[in-house]
């Protein structure tokens, strides 16, 4: 599903943010990547939804290599990947519906597929009775859970979370790692930067752990270190 | 399709609405600078008005009496043919139907005199072009010889008021021209701005809808069509002042003596609809071209 080919990602001279880094990751996995801030974490999420692109080598992403897609594609190449914040990147001025619903109607989606993905998206998450809420008579976890239902509304076939626990107390972290656990259950892949050890260390799921921009350990069923 | 012009809509009313100050400014300032381009237009076309019986490098006008046949205008025919090669380039003759078609023009704004003319007494013309315009003193000589013949009215001579008023033609149209362009930008810009400002509060809005896949036409079309819509209502609004003012001035005009050639200067024709059309259709292309340049320049907030 995901391939990176001898990736070197820089944003000057100085400052490298990835080095030849390569890896493969199969439908339906789960990836904990991990390591110190400003290890290549999150520049290595950007790569996959082509935020950013390297200097030199390749990302193949469902069988692409999206390094030189045509800017135009890109869009479609998006409507594949769901994204997971740790700030939830949510609209403050729209409901929990209309937030789940913005991912649909942006793409063009018509209403009525709207009007039956977006609520089970939102019982799925386990907010069904506060589609009407605004972001702000949310708790954190409840907004984290409105992100990820935003992100898997369109059933995408990769999910990559960026910190998505890292606003949040253990517990409520417990409960978006479980939800994330059943999303990738139906077959997505999830890609999943973090700091938690806690987390990785009770999930047991494989752990690519970078050290400034270098790829230090490949584990399956891996623990934070 | 449907949904994806509701949303298109939806995001350009509640833009609008965010930025009622801002939107507001743009509209005035593309109306002012709309409005002196619309001026601009009339009063060329006015001048135009004034200065249409002399085209053609027209010096001399040869006024006859109402009602000289053929043969007592021969005469006249005569004279002037005598003089051509000489100090004459060409004549021509202007009859009663294309002497009426003047008088329109010329009293456009006087439709008291314009009315008392008719075929039956309006006097006809023999339009004169010299070989030299620049003599004008063989001009006034002629128009002294040729004063003298039988069933001659009047003769007028183009330098008695055409200097004038190509002169102010030409003063007027250098320094509204230049205004209009400067204001035309000024416009444009405060549009790219509003837009700028637009995109800037929604800045998390287009992050968020680009990662989720919208295209970046998508994404640019509400900001293009709000930029659009401040453009048209700046024309709507132009053209509404600019009908106001003419009117104003048509009425006006009336009251001036009548030797004073400004009944000719008025605009009472379907022009006026013309530059009403063409300035709601430029305001749509500074609106379009200020938004777009600015919804294209400033996607990747």
């Amino acid at each position: 599903m995901i391939r990176l080919e001898n990736v070197t990602k820089s944003y000057s001279e100085e400052v490298i943010a990835l080095r030849d880094a390569s890896f493969d990751v199969a439908k339906g996995e789960f990836v904990f990547l991990v390591g110190p801030s400003g290890s290549g974490k999150s520049t290595l999420l950007r790569l996959i939804n082509r935020q950013e692109r390297p200097e030199l080598g390749a990302v193949w992403v469902a069988g692409r290599n999206i390094v030189d897609m045509p800017s135009n594609r890109v869009p479609m190449l998006r409507r594949n990947i769901g994204n997971v914040f740790q700030d939830y990147k949510l609209l403050t001025n729209k409901t929990v519906f209309e937030n789940v619903a913005f991912a649909l109607e942006v793409i063009g989606r018509p209403k009525h597929v709207i009007g039956q993905q977006v609520p089970a998206v939102i019982e799925l998450v386990g907010l069904a009775g506060k589609e009407d809420r605004f972001p702000h008579q949310l708790s954190g976890g409840e907004q984290q859970r409105v992100s990820i239902a935003r992100a898997f509304v369109n059933r995408p076939l990769i999910l990559v979370a960026d910190e998505p626990t890292g606003n949040l107390d253990p517990a409520t972290g417990e409960g978006i790692m479980r939800l994330l656990d059943r999303i990738n259950g139906t077959g997505t892949t999830v890609v999943m930067a973090t700091h938690d050890q806690r987390i990785v260390d009770s999930m047991r799921k494989r752990v690519i752990q970078l050290d400034r921009g270098v790829i230090v350990r490949d584990q399956a069923r891996g623990v934070y270190q | 399709m449907i949904s994806r012009l509701s949303y298109i809509f939806r995001e350009t009313g509640a833009s609008m609405q965010r930025n009622v100050t801002l939107s507001v400014a743009a509209i005035i300032t593309s109306a002012v600078s709309l409005l002196i381009f619309g001026l601009t237009l009339i009063i060329q076309h006015g001048f135009d008005n004034l200065l249409a019986q002399w085209e053609g490098g027209v010096e001399m006008i040869v006024y006859v009496n109402a009602g000289a046949g053929d043969e007592q205008r021969s005469v006249v025919e005569e004279a002037l043919t005598q003089q051509v090669g000489i100090t004459i380039d060409d004549w021509s003759y202007c009859d009663v139907d294309c002497s009426l078609a003047d008088a329109d023009r010329l009293f456009a704004g006087d439709p008291v005199t314009r009315g008392q003319l008719t075929a039956e007494n309006i006097p006809t013309q023999y339009k004169v072009v010299p070989l030299d315009a620049t003599q004008v003193d063989i001009l006034r000589g002629l128009r002294d010889r040729y004063l003298e013949l039988p069933n001659v009215y009047s003769v007028q001579l183009a330098e008695e008021q055409l200097d004038l008023i190509a002169k102010l033609q030409g003063f007027v149209s250098t320094y509204t021209t230049g205004l209009w362009i400067a204001l035309m930008v000024a416009a444009s810009l405060l549009i790219w701005n509003t837009i700028r400002t637009a995109m800037f509060a929604r800045r998390r809005e287009i992050e968020v809808m680009k990662l989720v896949g919208a295209t970046d036409w998508f994404i640019r079309l509400p900001f293009m069509l709000e930029g659009l819509l401040q453009g048209v209502a700046g024309g709507v609004v132009a053209s509404g002042a600019m009908w106001f003012i003419n009117d104003r001035w048509t009425a006006g005009v009336e009251s001036f003596p009548l030797n004073s050639g400004m009944t000719a200067l008025v605009v009472v024709d379907g022009y006026q609809w013309q530059v009403a059309l063409i300035l709601v259709l430029f305001g749509a292309f500074i609106g379009t071209i200020g938004s777009g340049t600015a919804a294209s320049r400033f996607l990747d907030v």
